[in-house]
C-alpha cells in the first residue's frame, strides 16, 4: 500500500467502509424493485383516492361489514390453528425430545414434520376433501359403522354430515390448517426443548422437586417466550395463507386474503384503492406478529444465554 | 425412575400425530384408487397424465422451478458471500429483508406486483415473456427465507475469509473465487435450498392464477373445480414430487456427511 | 460414627464398567476430594451419592439411613454443578429460595435464609438480579448458596472450577473451603485438578478406571504415593528402570550407578528388573554428605520455571528432572559440567505398577 503515491486520494476513497455495500448492490437493487417498490406502491395506493389525492378515506373499507367479517374470520382461523396446532406441536415435539418416545417414533415423526410443514396449498385441500368430504375415506368409514338398533332398523350415528359437520366451512379450513401448522410448531419448538439443560431438572430435582414442580417452576417459564414466539408464527403463516382455502372453498368462506383476491379481480368494489387498504391492513397485523415474535426471540435467547 | 407415567404420554401424543399424518395421506390414496367402481385401479392418474394440459402446466412449472433456482442462487449467494467477507454490519439489514415475504404474504405481494407493472413505465404484463420475468421475480422473493437461510447456515460453516485470502494469494479474481472454492463447498446448502424452492414453485398458486400463466397450480384449481378423483391422484402425485426432492436432499446430505467422516478416519 | 458410608458400590453400563469396588467412609465434615483423570469414575460416584445414578451394587448411608433406593428429590443433598445450572428465568433469590419453597417454608423463613446465604457469599446486592447478567464466579457462588440453603446432609461439588479463570479459580476454591469449614459440612469434591485437591481437602480418593488406587491424606497421597499411577498423577516424577543388586540392603543400580532405597524390596531376588521413581525436588545438589545416595551427574539443560528452577541431569546413562527453588544469588552450574546430588533414601520410591 505504500507503494501507492500516485493516487493516494483515490486509493482511500476505495477503502472507505461505504464503498463495501456497494458490493451488496445487485441484491438490494433486486429487492427494491421486486419486492419494495410494489409494496411501496400498495401502500401509498391505500392512501390515494381515485384522483390521485392523499385521503385517508379508503380506510374506511375496515369498517365495512363484508370486510370486517373477513377479519374476524381471519383471525379466528389463526388464532385457533396457531392455539391448537402450537399445542398439539408441542405435546408431540415434547414427547419426541424428553417424552421418552421409542426411537422408531422419533425418526418418523421428525422426518415427516419436515415434509408435512411443507404440504400445503391446493394439494392439502384435495386430500382434505379425499378424506373428510361428503364420500371422503374418513367419512365412509365413519359412515360404516352401523349397529342394529332397537326396532331393528339399522343405526348408523356416526356420519359427521348428519351432525351438522361440513368440510366446506371455517372449521374445515382449521382442520386443513392443522395439517401444516402442528408440523411447522415440532419444528420451531424441537430446538427450544432441546435447550432446556439436563443439569437444570437434576438441580431441581436436588431441592426436592417433583418433575411435576419443576415443569411449573422451571421448564414451561423458560421455554414460554419460546413457545408464543412459535405460535405466533403459526398465526402469521395461517392469516397469510390462500391457496388451501380458495381450493377447498372457492373463497366462499371470506378471509382476508380470499377477500384481496377479489379485489385483484375486480370483482367486488369499484374502488381498487380501498382494496389497497385491504392489503396494507394485512401487512400491519403480519408486522405486529412478526415484532412480537422477534421481541420473545431474544427474551428467549437472553435467558438460555451464558 | 418413574418414567412409565411419560412414556404413555409420549406414546400417545406420537400416535396422534402420525394419525394425522397418515391417515390424509392413506385416504387421499385410496380415494385416487377408486375412480372406477368397485374397482381398486390407476384410473384416475391415467387420465391425469393423458391430459395435455397437465403436462403443459408440469413443464412450465418445471421450467419456472429452474429458472428461479439459477438466478436465486446468483443474486444470493454472492450477496451473502459478500456480506461475510466485508460487509457484516449488513446482516441486520439482511435479516430484515428475509422476513419481508412474511411480512407481505403472496397475496399482497402478487397485488404490488400487478399495480406496479400493469402499467407504464414499467409495464410487464403485456406479453407472456414479460410477465414470466414478473412470475421468476416473484418465486425468488417467494422462496427467499428458505433459500437465504440455507446459503447462510452453509456459508457459516466455511472460513470464508481465509479461504478467499488463500485463493487470491494464488491469483484468483473474486468471480474465480466464488466459482471454484465458495460454490462447491455450498453444495449442500445450495442443494437445499434448491430443493425447498422447486418444491415452493412446483405447488404455488397465487403467481400464477393472477399473473395468468399456465402452471400446475391453477391447472389443478380447475380440475378440483370439475372432476372429482383426478384431483386426489394429483394431490398423491403432487405429495410425492415434494417427498422425493426431500429425500433427493437426505440422501445427498447424508452421502457428503459420510465422505467428509471417510476423510477424517483417514 | 461415619456420617456418610459407601460399602462395595459398584457400577457397570452395557459395554464397561464405570466404578469398581469403591468404599470410603467420611466423617462429619470431612472435606473428601475424588481426584483422577477423565473417565476414572469419579463423578459417576458423585452422582451416585446425589441420585442420579443407581448402583448396580452397593450401598450409600448417610447418618445410619440407607438412600441406595431413595430417589434424588428425597435425599437432601446439595449439589452443585460444573455448568453452575441456575434456573435462568428466576432472580438469584429466587433461586437460592427455591429449595425451600419447594420443602414448604413459609415466606419469611425462606427470605431470612435467603438473606443469610447470600450474606454468606458475599452477594447480598444481588439478589434481584438474574443468571444472565452475572458473571461465571458470581454464578458459581449462587449455586453454593442455593445448595447450601436446603442445609443438606452432604454437600456434592461435581468440577465446580473448571469452567471459570484461572484467577478466579484460586479466589473461589479458597471461598469454598472457608465456607465448609464454618458450616461444618460433609462435603465430597470432584476434580482433576491436583492442586485444588491437594489445597483444599481433609483427605482424597485418587481414581483410575473406575477403582480406588489410593485414599488419604494430601500428605501422604504426595510424599507416599503407593502406585504409580498415584505417583505420577499427584505431582511430578521421574521414573526410570533399575535392577536389585542386594534385597536385603535395598541396593539397585541404574545403568551401574548404585542407589539406595528405603522401600522394602526384601521380596525380590537379585537380578529383578524394577522401576524406581524420585520427585525432581528430593534432590539437591551433594553440600551435605550426610545424605544417603550421592550421586555423580552431568548437567544437561536449565530451565527457569519462575519460583523453581528445573535442572535437567545425567545419573549413569539416565535422565532425571531436578527442581530447586529459584534464589537470585543461587550459583548454577553450567551446563556440560560434572556435579554431585544427593537425595535420601526415603526419597527413592519402588512402586506398584
Amino acid at each position: 500500500m505504500s507503494q501507492e503515491s500516485a493516487t493516494p486520494q483515490r486509493k482511500a476513497w476505495r477503502e472507505h467502509p461505504l464503498w463495501n455495500w456497494v458490493g451488496l448492490l445487485p441484491f438490494f437493487l433486486f429487492i427494491f424493485i421486486f419486492l419494495i417498490l410494489p409494496s411501496l406502491n400498495l401502500f401509498t395506493g391505500a392512501f390515494t383516492d381515485q384522483e390521485g389525492k392523499f385521503t385517508l378515506e379508503n380506510l374506511n373499507i375496515l369498517s365495512n361489514p363484508f370486510t370486517l367479517k373477513s377479519y374476524i374470520v381471519s383471525l379466528q382461523v389463526s388464532a385457533i390453528t396457531a392455539l391448537v396446532g402450537g399445542l398439539f406441536g408441542f405435546f408431540v415435539a415434547y414427547s419426541i425430545t424428553h417424552g421418552g418416545a421409542p426411537r422408531w417414533m422419533r425418526t418418523l415423526i421428525s422426518t415427516f414434520s419436515g415434509l408435512a410443514a411443507n404440504f400445503g396449498g391446493v394439494p392439502l385441500a384435495f386430500s382434505f376433501i379425499a378424506t373428510l368430504g361428503q364420500l371422503g375415506f374418513v367419512t365412509v368409514f365413519l359412515k360404516g359403522i352401523c349397529f342394529t338398533g332397537a326396532d331393528g332398523a339399522e343405526v348408523c350415528p356416526f356420519n359427521p354430515y348428519d351432525h351438522g359437520f361440513t368440510l366446506y366451512s371455517m372449521w374445515g379450513i382449521v382442520l386443513a390448517y392443522t395439517y401444516f401448522q402442528f408440523p411447522l410448531m415440532i419444528l420451531t419448538i424441537t430446538p427450544a426443548l432441546e435447550g432446556l439443560r439436563k443439569e437444570w431438572r437434576e438441580a431441581a430435582t436436588n431441592m426436592g422437586a417433583t418433575p411435576f414442580q419443576y415443569w411449573r417452576d422451571v421448564a414451561l417459564p423458560v421455554l414460554m417466550p419460546s413457545i408464543l414466539g412459535a405460535m405466533l408464527l403459526l398465526f402469521g403463516n395461517a392469516f397469510g395463507a390462500y391457496a388451501t382455502a380458495r381450493a377447498l372453498t372457492g373463497g366462499s368462506i371470506y378471509l382476508v386474503p380470499i377477500a384481496i383476491g377479489q379485489q385483484i379481480r375486480g370483482d367486488v368494489l369499484g374502488n381498487p384503492n380501498e382494496g389497497y387498504a385491504l392489503a396494507f391492513g394485512m401487512v400491519i397485523v403480519m408486522s405486529v406478529a412478526i415484532v412480537a415474535y422477534t421481541l420473545l426471540q431474544r427474551q428467549a435467547s437472553r435467558w438460555t444465554r451464558s | 425412575m418413574s418414567d412409565k407415567r411419560f412414556n404413555f404420554f409420549a406414546i400417545f401424543w406420537g400416535i396422534a400425530a402420525l394419525l394425522y399424518f397418515f391417515v390424509p395421506l392413506y385416504g387421499t390414496f385410496d380415494f385416487s384408487l377408486r375412480m372406477e367402481r368397485g374397482v381398486l385401479g390407476f384410473k384416475a392418474y391415467e387420465l391425469v397424465f393423458a391430459d395435455p394440459r397437465f403436462w403443459q402446466g408440469f413443464r412450465y412449472s418445471i421450467t419456472m422451478a429452474v429458472i428461479t433456482i439459477i438466478f436465486s442462487v446468483s443474486i444470493f449467494v454472492p450477496a451473502v458471500y459478500w456480506m461475510y467477507l466485508k460487509v457484516p454490519q449488513a446482516r441486520p439489514v439482511m435479516d430484515v429483508i428475509t422476513i419481508l415475504p412474511f411480512i407481505i404474504p403472496g397475496i399482497v405481494l402478487v397485488f404490488g406486483l400487478i399495480r406496479t407493472f400493469s402499467r407504464p413505465p414499467l409495464q410487464l404484463t403485456l406479453r407472456p415473456w414479460s410477465t414470466d420475468i414478473l412470475m421468476v421475480a416473484g418465486y425468488i422473493i417467494i422462496s427467499m427465507p428458505y433459500m437465504f437461510r440455507a446459503i447462510d447456515v452453509g456459508m457459516r460453516a466455511i472460513d470464508v475469509r481465509t479461504l478467499t485470502e488463500a485463493a487470491q494469494s494464488l491469483g484468483s479474481s473474486w468471480f474465480q473465487v466464488l466459482k471454484d472454492v465458495i460454490i462447491p463447498n455450498l453444495r449442500i446448502a445450495i442443494l437445499s435450498g434448491s430443493l425447498i424452492a422447486f418444491a415452493t414453485v412446483m405447488g404455488e398458486l397465487i403467481l400464477a392464477d393472477f399473473l395468468v400463466r399456465p402452471a400446475l397450480g391453477p391447472y389443478m384449481v380447475r380440475i378440483g373445480l370439475t372432476k372429482a378423483y383426478e384431483p386426489a391422484a394429483l394431490a398423491i402425485i403432487s405429495y410425492s414430487l415434494t417427498w422425493f426432492s426431500l429425500g433427493l436432499l437426505q440422501y445427498f446430505s447424508s452421502r457428503s456427511e459420510r465422505q467428509k467422516q471417510q476423510v477424517i478416519e483417514e | 460414627m461415619s456420617h456418610l458410608e459407601l460399602t462395595h458400590i459398584h457400577k457397570s453400563f452395557t459395554n464397561f464398567v464405570a466404578v469398581e469396588d469403591f468404599n470410603l467412609t467420611v466423617k462429619q465434615g470431612e472435606f473428601v476430594s475424588f481426584l483422577g483423570p477423565s473417565g476414572c469414575g469419579k463423578t459417576t460416584t458423585l452422582r451416585m451419592v446425589a441420585g442420579f445414578e443407581i448402583p448396580t451394587s452397593g450401598t450409600i448411608t448417610i447418618n445410619g439411613k440407607d438412600l441406595t433406593n431413595v430417589p434424588p428429590n428425597k435425599r437432601n443433598v446439595g449439589m452443585v454443578f460444573q455448568s453452575y445450572a441456575l434456573f435462568p428465568n428466576m432472580t438469584v433469590a429466587q433461586n437460592v429460595g427455591y429449595g425451600l419453597k419447594i420443602a414448604g417454608n413459609s415466606k419469611s423463613e425462606i427470605d431470612a435464609r435467603v438473606d443469610e446465604m447470600l450474606a454468606l457469599i458475599q452477594m447480598g446486592k444481588f439478589a434481584a438480579r438474574y443468571p444472565y447478567q452475572l458473571s461465571g464466579g458470581q454464578q458459581q457462588r449462587v449455586a453454593l448458596a442455593r445448595a447450601l440453603a436446603i442445609r443438606p446432609e452432604v454437600l456434592l461439588l461435581d468440577e465446580p472450577l473448571s469452567a471459570l479463570d484461572a484467577k478466579i479459580r484460586v479466589s473461589l476454591r479458597t471461598e469454598i473451603r472457608a465456607i465448609q469449614q464454618k458450616l461444618g459440612i460433609t462435603t465430597i469434591y470432584v476434580t482433576h485438578d491436583q492442586e485444588e485437591a491437594l489445597s483444599l481437602s481433609d483427605r482424597i480418593v485418587v481414581m483410575s478406571q473406575g477403582r480406588m488406587e489410593q485414599v488419604g491424606t494430601p500428605f501422604e497421597i504426595y510424599n507416599f504415593p503407593q502406585t504409580q499411577f498415584v505417583a505420577n498423577f499427584v505431582g511430578s516424577l521421574n521414573t526410570v528402570k533399575a535392577e536389585v543388586s542386594d534385597p536385603e540392603k535395598g541396593l539397585l543400580h541404574v545403568n551401574g550407578v548404585q542407589f539406595i532405597t528405603a522401600t522394602d524390596i526384601k521380596s525380590r531376588k537379585k537380578g529383578d528388573a524394577i522401576r524406581i521413581s524420585v520427585r525432581p525436588e528430593r534432590f539437591s545438589f551433594a553440600e551435605d554428605r550426610k545424605k544417603d545416595n550421592v550421586l555423580d551427574c552431568t548437567i544437561e539443560n536449565i530451565t527457569f520455571l519462575g519460583s523453581v528452577v528445573r535442572i535437567q541431569v545425567t545419573i549413569g546413562n539416565s535422565r532425571f528432572n531436578m527442581d530447586t527453588f529459584n534464589n537470585p544469588f543461587l550459583e548454577l552450574p553450567k551446563i556440560g559440567s560434572k556435579e554431585q546430588v544427593t537425595c535420601s533414601k526415603e526419597a527413592v520410591l519402588v512402586l506398584d505398577e
